[in-house]
């Protein structure tokens, strides 16, 4: 049985707030001044994270369909004096990396997924297939610029992150498993991070040859 | 200190890669005459910019076209492992890159050609490489800079230990743009030098280069297999590696215990910057002293999100021919005597450790072995 139990959970649904207002909101959970150099996403990533508080032994499994968006309009649009800081935060998965290397915090195994209809089912099989005790499961997006007239980019910000367990413990706040199935289903990131976020429970198909079941205790 | 994971064993069923010198059998024999694909050639493409070291497909330029330029000799790549029925439940396919269609944003963005945009961004990329090659949607996106295609390996390793594929198709790849070649050299790491992996020299430099791969896992058939990976990231530094090179370490030490003595040589990352030449090198040849160490970016250039795949099949070809290609475009002094500078016999060891490392201070290595 593909299964893990959910012990900690950290959602943060920004919608189409402002850089501005999610660097003032969120500033708390950063060094003093780190925020001025963090994208959208890394904020709302790393604030989750920084609740769960990931630790060296366990595996992060990071989810992004788009990731940074708006470094990567501002990167192109620097040229041809490229910038080497929007290079470098434009590049998966910088969203996940910011907070952890604002922490210093090293780990074992990190695996940075991307995809649309079938990512959050590939993201949940590497958390699931992982043999470490714990697994943080995180990812977000960023509400894009221009890229999002070309389905390039996400049109609301939000990030999430979970502790996976394989024991149940005494007091776990969910429980996810994925069954193989013959049937097929899709489901994006951002219906993913809605069902997280409202702590829904679903029983369904969310990809070719898998359905999830997640349930809140 | 953080715990990394090293798996089981699985099999290369068939791999195969695609470089500036051909595929696996014409780029090792290169390599063994120690050619170097790269030239220098303005950073920016068209627009021009400082010379810088670079290697291109045959007749592909770095400015991407719409459709990609790459896309054909891709599809020639995967012809004899593309049979229908990849993408399914039991056939995944693991698609590793560091920068998939940036080429074409960068061009959409200059030459305002909406042609581009179909192929643009990562996943739009991917989706449309996916019809083009009649994969189904079970296609799982790795991106983690230059240790991608690791990735990729690991969890298509971990589908068919774990017996919910019957067998994975990992296929990574990156092609060249003034979007990755502007990048780098805004870093200031790209320059008119060509590289010098493990060199002890005054400047340190890397050069780019297109590169593609892809390897079919499999639980019982193939005449290599890879008997360990293993991961570490440092989260130390977005360009820089902890000074005291333990992060290096961290990553080879599971695959050191899993070594029970056998002989092995090793495929290092050895882009040709200093500090990360330094320490690498310096852990490797602490980890398995007297092991020698090989790097081939000097001559392919640094192929990216592809470089783990493209350079494991290059292993794989130099198990086979039984010679190692040497160290191309290094030279004395080496920062260790570990260092092959030219091509040596590999039929007295037992396997290569190939190691690549990634932004964010990411390490990723794997051991393979004749089956």
């Amino acid at each position: 049985m593909l299964e893990r139990f959910i012990q900690n959970i950290s959602t943060d649904d920004a919608g189409t707030e402002a850089l501005a207002e999610t660097r003032e909101r969120l500033k708390g959970f950063f060094a003093l001044g780190a925020t001025r150099r963090m994208t959208q996403l890394g904020m709302v990533v790393g604030a989750a994270l920084n609740k769960i508080v990931p630790a060296g032994e366990d595996t992060l499994v990071y989810a992004s369909t788009y990731a940074e968006s708006r470094s990567l309009e501002s990167y192109l649009d620097s040229f041809p004096t490229a910038s080497p800081t929007l290079f470098q935060t434009s590049i998966h998965p910088s969203g996940a990396q910011q907070a952890l290397i604002g922490k210093q915090r090293s780990l074992g195994e990190v695996f940075s997924h991307s995809g649309v209809d079938q990512l959050p089912s590939q993201a949940l099989l590497t958390a699931l297939l992982a043999p470490a005790p714990r697994v943080i499961l995180c990812g977000g997006e960023e509400r894009g610029g221009w890229l999002v007239n070309y389905y390039s980019a996400q049109d609301r910000t939000f990030g999430y992150a979970l502790a996976l367990t394989r024991e149940p413990g005494p007091a776990p706040l969910g429980r996810l498993a994925l069954v193989p199935s013959e049937e097929t289903g899709q489901m994006t990131q951002s219906a993913w991070f809605d069902l997280l976020h409202q702590r829904r429970a679903l029983d369904g198909m969310i990809a070719l040859g898998w359905r999830l079941q997640l349930s809140w205790s | 200190m953080a715990g990394p994971n090293a798996s089981g064993k699985v099999f290369l069923k068939a791999c195969e890669c695609l470089t500036p010198f051909g595929q696996s059998a014409d780029t090792l024999a290169a390599l063994l005459r120690g050619e170097r694909a790269m030239q220098l050639r303005p950073v920016l493409g068209r627009e021009g910019g400082d010379a810088v070291p670079i290697a291109l497909l045959p007749g592909r330029v770095l400015d991407e076209t719409a459709p990609p330029s790459w896309l054909e000799p891709v599809r020639n790549l995967l012809t004899p492992v593309n049979d229908t029925g990849w993408g399914t439940a039991r056939r995944p396919v693991f698609v590793t890159s560091s920068n998939f269609g940036a080429g074409n944003l960068y061009a959409h963005r200059r030459s305002g050609d909406e042609a581009h945009m179909k192929y643009g961004a990562l996943v739009n990329c991917v989706d449309w490489l996916r019809q083009q090659l009649g994969w189904q949607e079970n296609v799982a996106i790795f991106s983690h800079a230059c240790v991608s295609a690791h990735l990729g390996l690991l969890q298509a390793s971990r589908m068919v230990e774990s017996g919910l594929a019957d067998e994975a198709l990992v296929f990574s790849f990156d092609f060249l743009s003034p979007f990755v070649s502007g990048g780098f050299y805004a870093l200031k790491i790209l320059n008119a030098e060509f590289p010098a992996p493990y060199m002890n020299r005054a400047t340190g430099s890397i050069g780019l280069g297109d590169g593609a791969g892809y390897a079919v896992l499999s639980r019982a058939r193939g005449d290599f297999s890879i008997s360990a990976q293993s991961m570490y990231n440092e989260m130390h530094h977005f360009t820089a590696n902890q000074p005291d090179g333990t992060g290096f370490e961290a990553c080879l030490a599971p695959i050191a215990a899993q070594m029970a003595g056998r002989r092995v040589w090793l495929k290092g990352h050895g882009t040709g910057t200093l500090d990360a030449g330094r320490m690498e090198s310096g852990a490797f040849a602490k980890m398995f002293p007297g092991a020698p160490l090989v790097g081939w970016k000097g001559s392919l250039g640094h192929t990216l999100g592809s470089c783990g795949l493209v350079e494991l099949v290059i292993a794989c070809a130099a198990l086979r021919n039984g010679r190692t290609p040497g160290t191309i475009g290094s030279g004395a002094p080496a920062f260790t005597a570990e260092v092959a500078l030219e091509p040596f016999a590999n039929d007295k060891f037992d396997g290569v450790i190939c190691a690549s490392n990634a932004f964010g201070g990411a390490h990723a290595a794997l051991l393979l072995s004749h089956a």
